[in-house]
């Protein structure tokens, strides 16, 4: 067997020797976590029915085991990246996977693109380029080892931030790829933020809305009364001297032209009302003639039924 | 009523705010009705309300009406709609035009979308009683909050929400209000809003949580 130091082609202390001595470690980790996803996850003969791999292999019997034989595959060059980090062959066999998982996502999405992956735990995502990349770094991580130097357990003695920095942020690359797509890691972040600095949408109290006023209104008596009248949605509306005025417009039934006649119909109520705080729901109704300007309530809105008529 | 028979010379030829000053004292001046009892809307919900027939005889039918403005001319809207149709819809001094808020012919753009629900005319144009532009109506779900826009999940897809002054809230079947700063992460939302062609987002109106 070959070791590194023959096969070596970076030197140990510069940046890509630090690269290579620390990519392996997040890539075993991986690995060893999709390989024993595989291995022993529940249910693997669904998971395994959801891939491309029954139509590739001829047979949900063989897909299962071929997701099998992949998990422990995976798990043992898990641990041979870990342990073994001077030998060559982990590094190829690394490599050659990652390889084999681009061919069959490639083939995948060929024969079957709404099939899940299968790489992970997380079993219904559809393929995407997430799939892809994941298996490019998985290819990127076997090279790293290939071309070696020190130990991981070396880097890490001698250049210990760097050595971490690196091994972090791979690791949340492969974390983020493997979480598909949608927001992922975003929401614990931004749930995060919200926390420690508060909601930002804060000190947003005052005034009433106006939906708040239109949404008494059309729960009101007042609206009742007057709905056979309104045509139009709110047309327009003001505040005037703690009143507030919501103006809709409306056809009335003319009988001395047998025509419709133009009318605006007008709400006043409490600026401040809503309704958890109705302010005795008061609610005045007038009716103005758009053409005359003549105020028509009396006529145009009946007086509320405020009791019911009794029998006898 | 000699009050009001002084002031109903003014509309039509005064000012604005001359017109709202009448239009006030006549509110005011208006009948009295106290209560509350459960009825139908007519805001911005009504546009996704099946369009029904009204129980006053006097009330001609009505005709609702969908799409994309292809062209404005005059106070005309020249709308295609979604199954290839064409119309041709008429705003009047009557009409309600909701875009994002109460507004007028101005703020329509072409290009916007519209629910229109109005009255046929005998030349084929429809008499719109009330228009609401690019109006959208969605199940959601919270995934960011910040100082001037919510993320929001729908269908797979994350959407940005833009608040606005009129932005508002209702928690668990409570009362409208502006304040937002209840509303969480993760909580399953319907907005009602505007969606904004340019950028395929959306202006918040209402945000209702809890329900």
């Amino acid at each position: 067997m070959f070791t590194t130091s023959a096969m070596s082609a970076v030197s140990a202390s510069s940046p890509l020797g630090l690269l290579a001595s620390v990519l392996p470690v997040p890539t075993a980790g991986l690995l060893a976590a999709t390989g024993a996803g595989k291995l022993f996850g529940r249910r693997l003969r669904a998971r395994a029915a959801r891939t491309a791999l029954p139509r590739l292999t001829g047979g949900n019997q063989r897909a299962t085991l071929v997701l099998r034989v992949t998990g422990g595959a995976e798990l043992l060059l898990a641990v041979a990246l870990l342990a073994a980090p001077g030998r060559v062959l982990p590094g190829v066999g690394t490599a050659l996977l990652g390889l084999g998982f681009l061919v069959y996502l490639g083939l995948a999405r060929r024969v079957a693109p709404e099939s899940s992956c299968g790489c992970t735990a997380n079993d219904t995502a559809p393929i995407t380029w997430h799939s892809f990349a994941r298996a490019a770094a998985v290819v990127l991580g076997g090279a790293a080892a290939v071309a070696g130097g020190r130990p991981w357990w070396e880097a890490a003695g001698q250049d210990p931030v760097p050595a971490a920095a690196v091994a972090v942020a791979w690791a949340a690359l492969l974390a983020h790829l493997s979480a598909g797509p949608g927001p992922g890691w975003r929401i614990p972040l931004r749930r995060l933020r919200l926390r420690l600095f508060g909601n930002p949408l804060g000190g947003r109290e005052q005034p009433v809305p106006v939906a708040a006023s239109v949404e008494l209104l059309e729960r009101s008596l007042a609206w009742e009364t007057a709905a056979p009248l309104i045509r139009s949605g709110l047309v327009e509306h003001w505040d005037e001297d703690g009143w507030r005025i919501l103006h809709y417009s409306g056809a009335r039934h003319d009988r001395a032209c047998a025509c419709d006649r133009r009318v605006s119909v007008l709400f006043a109520m409490d600026a401040e009302a809503h309704l958890d705080h109705t302010l005795g729901q008061v609610i005045r109704v007038s009716v103005v003639d758009e053409e005359t300007g003549e105020v028509l309530t009396p006529e145009a809105v009946p007086e509320p039924r405020r009791r019911l008529p009794l029998a006898g | 009523m000699s009050g009001t028979a002084d002031a109903g010379k003014q509309p039509g030829h005064s000012s604005r705010f001359g017109r709202r000053g009448f239009l006030t004292s006549a509110a005011v001046g208006g009948a009295t009705i106290v209560g509350a009892s459960a009825l139908g809307a007519l805001d911005a919900d009504a546009a996704f309300a099946a369009p029904s027939r009204s129980l006053d005889p006097a009330v001609t039918q009505t005709t609702f009406v969908e799409g994309r403005i292809g062209a404005i001319r005059g106070s005309m809207l020249h709308v295609a709609g979604s199954l290839g149709e064409t119309h041709r819809i008429q705003v009047t001094n009557a009409t309600s035009l909701w875009k994002v808020r109460t507004t007028t012919l101005d703020a329509v753009e072409v290009g916007d979308g519209l629910y229109a629900r109005g009255v046929e005319m005998p030349d084929g144009s429809i008499a719109a009683d009330a228009v609401w532009v690019n109006i959208v109506n969605l199940y959601t779900t919270i995934q960011g909050i910040q100082k001037d826009r919510l993320h929001l999940a729908h269908h797979n897809r994350e959407l940005v929400a833009h608040t606005v002054p009129e932005t508002a809230a209702s928690y668990a079947g409570s009362a409208l209000t502006p304040d937002l700063s209840r509303l969480r992460i993760g909580q399953p939302a319907q907005v009602l809003g505007a969606w904004r062609p340019a950028d395929d987002s959306i202006d918040v109106v209402r945000v209702t949580v809890g329900h």
